[in-house]
């Protein structure tokens, strides 16, 4: 007896290869056939008419404090999503000592734009090695997580407040290969570095005081244990993307690892940047380096309000600076003071910047008087008001009591012709989704249904079975989960069921469902049938999440 | 095992406690010092037009340090 068939389906295994009609049998877990099924099961579901697919995996998250809360890492199961890879950026929650908690939490709310209240409402510290923390999240997972281990975190831990300050020493760099050999036993899938971000304070993150040596002994550790290298580079300069790819190179073959870069953006003013970043992949390539660079799917979209920081602003000192360290009263007294909201907007008010306000629309009030405002662009309203964008902007934010949400839309990585071509690139690695960060900017959800609907149903940017292959056959390998991607006897029972007519995102809306009162920015699935992890429905549009918490530490 | 492939775009990686001048004397011993800070500089705006740490060094030992000028477009 089988515990769930899923039968009549039109497989799509996972490997690129034609789909046909066919049956899913699993047990245990595990699948234990893909063909004609005739044995009974406990739980039958009727695929006719769906596509029947290996779970997709999400190799850039950041659902580190998410999981601890939510073991589902809500809404990604539902969008057909059965393995996260969180720990990205240098990141990571563990390791972890007592003393350095705030300090993380201050980068993780700079950088991936995560609430403080959340973690000061939603995470019970009692963890602080990553065995202690891995046990903790396992209790209730659903969904598989592959963790990385940050590396600006392995240097919190071995060097304290100097990581941030200087090189490391021989001695230090040797804590830090125990450390991480210690992270790998206990469940790390790789490492990940970053040389762009800064902390709460805007200083660089303690990755950035990191010298050649010390990233090369730490992959010495990676390489013992077959483990991947990530990093977040300068993405915004092609030659020193280029440069990374280099670097990453010499790393991939003096240590035989696997290493990937994120993300890859083409921008409105490309300019040839991605063509000529593409061409360095594939010459390391053809040389016989790993090095995958991380494509998103998505345009990008991003979302504010004055209440939080926005990276949208940073280029505007005096406006990051009251966002970043000013309360509400503060904000509040800079845009109606007379003398300091002339200056504000005359910074504002520049070449460079009047474009994006010009972008803007207005998506969200909380007042009754301003409601029939909500969708109208920012230009309209000033125009009709006769006053000037940034002013406009600044008005409704005080009507508002800082509770006006303002959206740019396609801000970039909108040339669908140009992403399309570079999804289907069999170097290019599909991903960079950052998976619960920027919570307030905008829904990193959707991902996976955004590639089927825009780029193999719109834009027939690539097949459905190369579509699937590459966010699953293709992400597992490249990660080394090895039983993961692809159905076939003997491999993990995680498959996602899907219309692949109507597989998409749904719109992008305002939930407040994050501790301490926080809210997001989510957007629901269409299209996705059933999900199971480890063997057990895990959602269904059905009947929604399930109890089932087969989740996993991968690779195991 | 394979070789990795020279550089698209000749860089350095900071050596610890590394300045602009310690990088010019290492990497452009033929160029006289002044001249050679200031062509560094001009190949590595990233570096040099961004606000110091706090370790009051604009350069951080993870950077790229690219040792000569861009290629012309086209």
């Amino acid at each position: 007896m089988l515990d769930i068939a899923i039968r009549n389906g039109r497989i799509v295994d996972g490997s690129g290869l034609p789909a046909f009609i066919g049956d899913v049998g699993i047990k245990d877990g595990r699948i234990v056939r893909v063909g004609r099924i005739t044995e009974e099961a406990t739980h039958t579901i009727d695929a006719a008419g769906k596509v029947v697919a290996p779970g997709f995996i999400d190799p850039h998250t950041h659902f580190d404090a998410q999981l601890l809360w939510d073991g589902a890492a809500k809404p990604a199961i539902e969008h057909g999503v059965t393995t996260i890879v969180p720990g990205n950026c240098s990141l990571s929650l563990a390791p972890l000592k007592a003393e350095h908690r705030m300090k993380l939490v201050g980068m993780f709310n700079q950088i991936e734009e995560m609430p403080l209240k959340a973690f000061k409402e939603g995470v019970e510290w009692n963890w602080e090695t990553f065995d202690e923390f891995v046990t903790r999240i396992k209790k209730d997972l659903s969904v598989n997580v592959a963790p990385l281990v940050g590396h600006s975190v392995l240097r919190l831990w071995v060097m304290g407040e100097e990581s941030m300050k200087r090189c490391a020493t021989a001695d230090e760099v040797q804590a830090m290969q125990k450390l991480l050999a210690e992270c790998i036993e206990a469940g790390a899938v790789g490492l990940s570095t970053s040389y762009v971000d800064m902390d709460e304070t805007l200083q660089p993150v303690p990755s950035r005081y990191a010298d050649e040596s010390e990233l090369d002994a730490l992959c010495e550790v990676l390489s013992t244990h077959d483990r991947v290298l990530q990093i977040v580079h300068e993405f915004y300069d092609a030659d020193l993307t280029v440069a990374r790819i280099d670097q990453l190179a010499a790393l991939s073959l003096k240590h035989g690892i696997t290493t990937t870069l994120s993300p890859l953006f083409v921008n409105a003013d490309d300019n040839g940047a991605v063509d000529k970043v593409m061409k360095r992949v594939k010459e390391q390539m053809a040389a016989g380096a790993r090095v995958w660079p991380q494509v998103q799917t998505r345009p990008i979209d991003i979302s504010f309000c004055f209440e939080v920081p926005s990276l949208l602003f940073i280029r505007l000192p005096s406006w990051y600076a009251i966002m970043r360290f000013g309360s509400h009263e503060d904000i509040v007294a800079a845009f109606s003071d007379p003398e300091r909201r002339p200056a504000l907007i005359a910074e504002a008010e520049t070449e460079q910047m009047n474009p994006l306000w010009s972008r803007l629309v207005l998506r969200q009030v909380q007042t009754d008087a301003n409601q029939g405002l909500v969708g109208k662009s920012l230009a309209d309203i000033a125009q009709a008001r006769g006053t000037g964008l940034v002013e406009t902007m600044i008005d409704l934010s005080l009507e508002e009591d800082l509770q006006a949400h303002f959206l740019s839309a396609d801000m970039g990585h909108n040339d669908n012709a140009k992403v399309g071509a570079l999804l289907r690139d069999p170097n290019v690695h599909i991903g960079a989704s950052d998976g619960g960060a920027h919570i307030l900017s905008f829904s990193t959800y959707g991902d996976t249904g955004y590639l089927f609907s825009k780029f193999v149903r719109d834009e027939q940017a690539l097949g459905l079975e190369a579509a699937v292959k590459k966010i699953t056959s293709d992400t597992a390998a490249i990660w080394g989960l090895h039983d993961r991607g692809l159905l076939r006897a003997g491999f993990a029972a995680d498959v996602t069921v899907f219309d692949a007519d109507t597989i998409g995102r749904g719109p992008e809306y305002y939930v407040q469902d994050v501790p301490g009162d926080g809210s997001r920015y989510v957007r629901d699935a269409t299209g996705v049938d059933t999900v199971i992890i480890g063997g057990a429905v895990a959602w269904s549009e059905a009947a929604g999440y399930t109890d089932a918490r087969r989740g996993q530490i991968l690779p195991t | 095992m394979s070789q990795p492939l020279p550089a698209a775009r000749s860089f350095t990686r900071p050596q610890p406690n590394d300045d602009w001048a310690s990088i010019a004397a290492r990497e452009l011993p033929d160029v006289p010092a002044e001249d050679a800070v200031g062509m560094l500089q001009s190949w590595n705006f990233h570096v040099f037009m961004r606000p110091a740490s706090a370790s009051g060094n604009t350069i951080l030992p993870s950077d790229i340090i690219f040792l000569e000028a861009p290629a012309a477009e086209g």
